[in-house]
């Protein structure tokens, strides 16, 4: 206070000027000037006290005494700098591990959405009683979606187009915008092709989301209209990484899919997509969604009431209460769904009249497109071909083929579950009149969502990770703690003698717990310096290795903010007072004289009378130890699930294997085109030294991505469909994956032709189409019946299109893993791939990576523009597949081993000190003809006591919270007995080493000298 | 000094003090001196005022912001510290003479309750 410091240092002249008036007013009452001025001094009175009350008027008493308390502290601690290092470092470890974890917490799940006062806006949320009668459903999986074939109360963030114009019509918000995935992006026209990703938005969703233009401009209503120039907006990174951040790529036309579009403007920096942790490259217009797709896939769904495609955001009105807009909002899409009038099913598709059976209604081509494949992506799954009955569910990722980016950054959920779903629309009682899209007792309802909690996106996949590494290192923090607190218990009983003297010289015991806590909290302080810079590093590390187990990039922004800081200054806090608060109140709980008197005479009392304190000292171990064997434990189960995953059988040879994502109709190729540009590259690839042999599927096995097929099992009720997996492949599939037939043949080039006239629908199929199917699929339709020759999936002529002659079986071969390795191996179904987007698989015959530029050589030799997608190797994609597992695995088993180590501390320094402590006594039975062994057990003894009660207690602890890890474990018990054995036995192992190191140093107690000393 | 005088002074009430020397800043700034000597005179020099003890209650005063300081030239040209009452110490200087007239009136009521 710079004020008190002017006032105190005028004071002395003041004083004095004060004095030398009242002098000079005694003078002139006619007083001799000694007089005068001995008159004057006493009239002033004491100038020291009038000093001392004047200084004591500016005091702030607590701030001199709190650094008076910190400068006392420092030179503690300086002078015991074993004892600090050691707690500031246990401190600091388990501070930077909780503020690594909490800065990962706070990037993916509470930092606030990159726009505009992110707390008005919400993202519209449907549910329903039942799902709704609709025959196309994608969701970009930037909100959970629950839509599964006759499940109860789906519920989704995916509206049809015109649903999304009525919401903007009813004028409940300021602003409303939609948005869906608009998939893969081939970009040429800026340098060699390359793949990019792209979000298709209303004209409005940047002025709804209040984003301004980095350079030139957002887009605008005007844009979003079949019939207006197409034009494309950037993201602000891919602007400079791209095109250099020049300010020329403004007007600039690049070409997507084919088509070309006019950049007119970068989107500000902060903005890099709505949802947290899928970011975009480009974002186009709602309306440019049919240049960038395949016109059959895209089927003029802006018209549709029955294809669900566009998540739809609202930024609420200031004035208008949420629960308003939210009720005018659900009576539109109630009456929306419920009372529309028009056809539901297009062209002809109608639902069936009361004698045809259900079976012939079922439109052709249904989607359920879930967790991303966007609409561009979605041309790679049409329904397969020659199964005109057939309709496709793609769950989890799409594939890297045919969804790509979309794929690639936002996975299904884990794990994803495909069996028993099918596309919605399925229930047995179709109505007949009216053709509405749901039931009034189905209950429609939208509910508006606050959009930082309800778009997800790829946070969801990572809460649970987070949350179970969080408690770890909440553990660690604790033992931690409570190994700080034990130091701190030791050191205040050595210093009792310095507290009882400082009690008896008159200091306050509230001043000497200050004086103590105090202490601890500079611990803590310095433990949380440190613990951020140990913080800074790990989640660094962390980001690092998730991102580098994505396709793409993921781009949460991590680093310090000011929650990160406030969370460790509280933390550090919250850690000081904890294991400070008990040392300090007891070392104030002296009874004074006998301390006293016990310091300056010879103590006779050895360990008695300490009983209490080591008490609390024992139960600090026991639980470091309880609390390390949970961990361990929880790390333990987390190990073997990633072991017995890395075990499992896949089916087919996972090594050298390179697989890569190609789709020529992204460059103009059509129909035939394709299939003809896929055996020249397959040629190629075959001739490539080094390659063993190549061919392609419809996605690549274990990447996430799964298709399903739905068909009449002969013999079943028309209305009853059947469920199988399916896979496009091209030829010598089998022999390139390494899966063998256990019955029948491969797919030969007629095989191809029938599937290709199948699928180009000139001409009604007239032989079914042939299939080899998997074990399980065996298993679950034919049992011991033949499966050779079988037909199935056959449909009669219908609105739906002319009759199908379905399947043939024509091999039978071995499971194998599909979409990822959790997932057990169901019924699988193969057919010939043809003109669709595809993978390719390439088998080399040494090391996969080092063949990756002959492969790119090769591909260029046939069409330079042609963008590769996702040029892995299997191995790295089962890597990729697994990151989640592999993540928390290492981590867990980290937090495990640190918890572990944290204990075996604890209990080393308790041991170490009571062995000082013991000093005499031990002198004394040595004196008395206890051998070395004698004395080693006494140590080893108790160390071993307080390990094997902290295990057990650690054992009940952790059998009552590991079922919460459930859903992540694989093939192992929550209760696995194994696991538990195993980290007791390594708890008690090291518990034990941790206790050689003082009962050796027991031992060696000289009895002359122990008896002597004091 | 008389003994008679010394009888008839009274030690003045705990925070008594500030409010009189809020009241003698009033009429305009003065220096400590010169407070010391006004509430002495004021008071027909009944109030016995340690002259050393106004310190404390100026920078008392001076910290809660209700004087403030300024430096000027004294009557005979010296260079003095005026205080000077703030626009703060203005309305305590109300709140004060209030609560005073209250506990004076209060406490003439205890003594003389006949009156």
């Amino acid at each position: 206070m710079g004020r008190s410091k002017r006032m105190l240092d005028e004071l002395d002249a003041d004083i004095r000027e004060h004095i030398e008036r009242e002098t000079q007013d005694n003078i002139e009452r006619g007083m001799t000037p000694e007089e005068a001025h001995y008159a004057a001094v006493r009239k002033f009175g004491n100038v020291t006290r009038v000093k001392e009350e004047t200084r004591d008027v500016w005091r702030v008493v607590w701030l001199d005494e709190l650094w008076q308390d910190i400068r006392y502290g420092l030179r503690m601690l300086r002078k015991s700098s074993a004892f600090a290092a050691v707690a500031v470092l246990t401190l600091a470890l388990g501070i930077g591990a909780n503020t690594a974890i909490f800065s990962l917490i706070d990037a993916v799940m509470l930092r606030s959405l990159p726009v505009e006062k992110p707390s008005e806006l919400v993202v519209l949320r449907w549910s329903a009683r039942k799902a709704p009668r609709i025959n196309g459903y994608m969701s970009s999986g930037d909100c959970p979606s629950n839509l599964r074939y006759a499940a109860a109360n789906p519920s989704g963030c995916s509206f049809s187009e015109p649903i999304f114009r009525e919401v903007r019509n009813t004028n409940q918000f300021s602003g409303v915008a939609a948005f869906a995935n608009a998939g893969p992006l081939a970009l040429t026209g800026n340098g060699p092709a390359s793949m990019i990703s792209g979000q298709l938005v209303s004209g409005d969703f940047f002025h709804t989301l209040g984003l301004k233009a980095a350079a030139g401009r957002e887009l605008e209503m005007s844009d979003d209209s079949p019939t207006a120039a197409p034009v494309a907006v950037l993201n602000y990174g891919y602007w400079q990484s791209s095109f250099g951040g020049a300010q020329n790529a403004v007007g600039r036309t690049i070409e997507l899919n084919g088509a070309a579009f006019t950049i007119v403007g970068v989107v500000e920096q902060r903005f890099t997509g709505i949802t947290p942790g899928s970011d975009y490259d480009v974002w186009l217009p709602l309306a440019a969604g049919p240049r960038i797709s395949n016109p059959r896939m895209w089927d003029n769904r802006e018209e549709k009431v029955t294809y669900w495609w566009l998540t739809i955001l609202g930024r609420l009105k200031t004035e208008a209460p949420m629960l308003q807009a939210q009720a005018a909002i659900s009576g539109m899409f109630r009456n929306e769904v419920l009372h529309r009038s028009i056809p539901l099913f297009e062209a002809g598709a109608g639902m069936p009249g009361p004698p045809e059976p259900r079976g012939g209604g079922v439109p052709a081509s249904r989607q359920v497109v879930m967790g991303g494949p966007p609409p561009a992506g979605a041309r790679a799954v049409p329904p397969p071909p020659g199964g005109p009955q057939g309709s496709t569910v793609v769950q989890g990722a799409a594939p890297p083929a045919a969804g790509g980016q979309g794929a690639a950054r936002i996975q299904a959920p884990f794990p994803p579950v495909a069996q028993g779903q099918a596309p919605l629309d399925a229930a047995p009682d179709a109505p007949k009149e009216p053709r509405t899209l749901s039931k009034p007792d189905d209950e429609p309802t939208v509910t508006l969502v606050n959009a930082q909690t309800g778009l997800t996106g790829a946070r969801g996949r990572f809460a649970n990770p987070l949350y179970v590494l969080m408690f770890a290192v909440g553990i660690i923090l604790l033992t931690a703690c409570s190994n700080v607190a034990g130091l701190m218990l030791a050191r205040a009983a050595a210093r009792q003698k310095e507290m009882a003297l400082r009690l008896a010289l008159g200091a306050g015991r509230m001043r000497i717990v200050r004086q103590l806590l105090t202490e601890s909290l500079l611990l803590a302080a310095s433990g949380g310096i440190l613990g951020i810079v140990f913080a800074l590093w790990g989640s660094h590390a962390i980001i690092s290795f998730v991102a580098n187990n994505q396709p793409r990039p993921l781009t949460f922004a991590t680093g310090l903010d000011l929650r990160v800081l406030g969370f460790t200054v509280a933390i550090s806090l919250f850690t000081g007072i904890l294991f400070g608060l008990a040392p300090a109140f007891r070392s104030v709980r002296v009874d004074v004289t006998p301390r006293l008197k016990e310091g300056f005479s010879a103590s006779t009392k050895i360990s008695r009378g300490v009983g209490g304190r080591f008490s609390i000292g024992n139960a600090l171990v026991v639980t470091q130890m309880a609390l390390a064997i949970v961990v361990l434990v929880g790390a333990g189960l987390l190990v073997r699930t990633l072991q017995n995953l890395r075990s499992i059988d896949v089916g087919f040879d996972s090594h050298n294997l390179v697989i890569f994502g190609i789709n020529p109709s992204l460059a103009g190729y059509q129909d035939a085109q394709i299939d003809s540009f896929y055996r020249d590259l397959q040629g190629r690839l075959t001739e490539t030294p080094g390659v063993k042999s190549a061919s392609y599927s419809m996605v690549p096995l274990l990447s996430g991505a799964l298709m399903a097929t739905m068909f009449n099992w002969p013999g079943t009720p028309q209305d009853r469909e059947s469920e199988s997996d399916v896979l496009a492949v091209g030829p010598n599939f089998f022999s390139t994956m390494q899966i063998p037939f256990n019955a029948g043949r491969g797919f030969t080039a007629s095989d191809y032709e029938i599937a290709a006239s199948a699928a180009s629908r000139s001409a009604p199929p007239a032989v079914p189409t042939p299939v080899i199917v998997d074990q399980a699929f065996v298993a679950k339709f034919l049992g011991k019946e033949n499966p050779l020759g079988k037909r199935f999936g056959q449909s009669a002529a219908s609105q739906d299109g002319p009759a199908s002659p379905g399947y043939e079986i024509i091999g039978v071969v071995r499971d194998t893993k599909y979409s990822d390795l959790r997932r057990e191996t169901s019924p699988m179904m193969y057919v010939p791939q043809t003109m669709q987007g595809a993978s390719f698989e390439v088998r080399t015959a040494s090391d996969p990576q080092a063949l990756v530029p002959a492969i790119r050589r090769t591909v260029a030799q046939i069409n330079p523009n042609l963008p590769l997608r996702d040029l892995t190797t299997e191995s790295q994609q089962i890597d990729r597949l697994l990151f989640q597992e592999r993540l928390v695995a290492r981590l867990s088993g980290l937090f495990g081993l640190l918890a572990l180590a944290l204990a075996c501390i604890g209990l080393y320094g308790l041991l170490a000190y009571e062995v000082t402590r013991r000093t005499r006594e031990i002198g004394i039975r040595s004196a008395l003809g206890a051998q070395r062994g004698d004395v080693l057990r006494l140590v080893v003894n108790q160390g071993l006591w307080l390990a094997l009660a902290g295990a057990a207690a650690g054992i009940g602890v952790a059998l009552g919270v590991t079922r919460y890890l459930k859903a992540m474990l694989y093939d192992v018990s929550a209760y696995d007995p194994f696991t538990i054995v195993v980290v007791s036995a390594l708890l008690v192992l090291v518990a034990l080493v941790a206790c050689l190191i003082p009962a050796r140093r027991a031992t060696n107690v000289d009895p002359m000298a122990a008896l002597r000393y004091e | 000094m008389s003994t008679k005088e010394e009888r008839e002074r009274i030690e003045l009430l705990q925070g008594t003090l500030d409010l009189l020397i809020l009241r003698t800043l009033l009429p305009g700034p003065a220096h400590g001196h010169a407070i010391a000597k006004a509430i002495e005179f004021n008071s027909d020099e009944v109030l016995q005022v340690e002259q050393g003890s106004l310190y404390p209650a100026l920078h008392r005063l001076i910290k809660r912001r209700w004087i403030a300081v300024e430096e000027g030239t004294s009557e005979n040209n010296r260079r003095a510290k005026f205080y000077r009452l703030t626009r703060a110490g203005r309305k305590q200087l109300k709140v004060e003479t209030s609560k005073w007239d209250k506990l004076a009136g209060a406490i003439a009521r205890i003594l003389r309750p006949a009156e």
